[in-house]
């Protein structure tokens, strides 16, 4: 048999190799109602490490509601899920973090973050506003001038105060066990926006039945005031008849979710998630907060490729 | 680089298919369920098979597991059959029919294992971000 013959067998057989294997990972979630197809050898993989990178895609409906006065809520059609890890460095949907220390009972690491509470202040329309609506909507007083006490009679335009991105740096620590998991987290901002801190907590734990899981999720965050006063605060150059200035303190916000899969496959399986955020009184007494909760939701398939 | 030319020098090649490979009956093997997810406190699935298979040529046939060396069950002159059978699973294997005495597979069906407990906790960490909703 001659070379040139020998190497295009070996080469049909390598593009075999990967034809199959392409369509495995095209038909893996189909195989519950397909045959499996004649002629099509398929090698099982030896349990193979994990792998560095995790990346995801949620495609389904779900939306999340915007505290911030005049603001839209935020809706969410996609959701991406971008991960690497490394043995002591990681990326997880733009946080960095080091490990410090794993243990078999926690692992704690350094973590980098961009402030959440900003996402808030990117949905913001200017309106005008007459006496019957103080800028969040709970005063049917006549609007006043903070300056010299006059009733004002005219529209009055309310605009939402620009507030920057913070990267916040901290500790991060996980515990896991037969009760479920806890996260314990402290965060300071490094980049000069707040120059605050935040403290959080939060436990959970999954349950799993068949191809069902459920996973209910309990925290607790305090956030410093000067953290609370940067992104809710009015200054008062920021202040007008329809936005009195207002000094945020710090306070405790509570949050409770349920995470619920249905696994079609290794890759897909269909999810409903909700959360609900309870903002610290400190945040939601100010006039920029129309609401004093933030309810996410999101239900549709997520792929993990 | 473009890829259509080498996508369909793919598909041309894939059209040679061994001779061996080729004289093998055309089966279909079905199996459900085809998904075990375990995790911390359910390290193993406890799960009923049921397994049927259909050729179109009348032959002696063989179903196995790979997680096993000698054949499940063999059926003689059969174009089709059924099998179930309950057990515990924690690794993935592959149902496969073939003929007695061949290592070829007429026909497979992979049973998968999902581990939702990660070695790493940290691909379990929660973030806390807007826009993470899952």
């Amino acid at each position: 048999m001659s070379d040139a013959w020998l190497d295009l067998m070996r080469t049909r057989e390598t593009l075999m190799r990967i034809l199959a294997l392409s369509a495995w990972c095209t038909l893996a979630c189909a195989q519950e109602i397909q045959p499996g197809a004649a002629h099509t050898p398929v090698a099982v993989p030896a349990a193979a490490p994990e792998r560095h990178w995790r990346l995801g895609a949620g495609l389904g409906y779900g939306n999340r509601s915007n505290p911030l006065i005049q603001s839209d809520d935020i809706p969410v059609i996609v959701d991406l899920d971008v991960a690497w890890f490394g043995k002591r460095w990681f990326f997880d949907n733009g946080d960095i973090g080091f490990t410090l220390v794993d243990r078999p009972r926690f692992t704690t690491s350094v973590v980098a973050q961009l402030n959440s509470d900003r996402v808030f202040f990117g949905k913001t329309n200017t309106r005008y506003v007459n006496f019957a609506y103080s800028g969040y909507g709970r005063a049917e007083t006549p609007l006043v001038d903070p300056e010299d006490g006059a009733v004002v009679t005219g529209p009055v335009e309310v605009v939402i105060p620009d507030r920057d991105y913070a990267i916040e740096l901290g500790f991060e620590t996980l515990v896991d066990g037969d009760w479920g998991a806890a996260t314990l987290r402290a965060f300071h901002d490094v980049s000069g926006t707040h120059g605050g801190y935040e403290l959080s907590a939060d436990v959970s734990r999954r349950w799993t039945a068949g191809r069902v899981s459920f996973s209910p999720s309990l925290g607790v965050a305090y956030k410093s005031a000067r953290m609370n006063d940067y992104y809710w605060g009015v200054n008062a150059d920021e202040s007008s008849p329809a936005l009195p200035a207002y000094e945020a303190g710090g306070g405790f916000a509570f949050e409770g979710g349920l995470q619920a899969n249905y696994y079609l496959s290794r890759q897909l399986r269909l999810a409903v998630s909700i959360n609900y955020e309870r903002l610290a009184r400190e945040v939601a007494a100010s006039p920029l907060a129309e609401d004093d909760y933030v309810l996410a939701y999101f239900s549709g398939l997520a792929w993990t490729f | 680089m473009n890829r259509l030319p080498r996508l369909a020098l793919a598909s041309c090649l894939a059209g040679f298919l061994p001779a061996a490979l080729a004289d093998l009956p055309i089966a279909r093997l079905f199996v459900k369920p085809l998904l075990c997810v375990t995790d911390r406190e359910a390290t193993v699935c406890s799960m009923k098979f049921n397994i049927r298979w259909k050729s179109e040529t009348q032959a002696r046939y063989c179903l196995n597991d790979s997680a096993r060396e000698s054949p499940l069950r063999c059926w003689e002159s059969a174009s089709a059959g059924t099998h179930s059978e309950e057990r515990e699973v924690s690794e993935a294997f592959v149902y496969w029919l073939g003929t007695p005495g061949s290592e070829q597979r007429v026909a497979e069906v992979k049973i998968d294992v999902l581990r939702l407990d990660a070695p790493d906790r940290r691909r379990e960490r929660r973030t806390r971000h807007v826009w993470d909703v899952l």
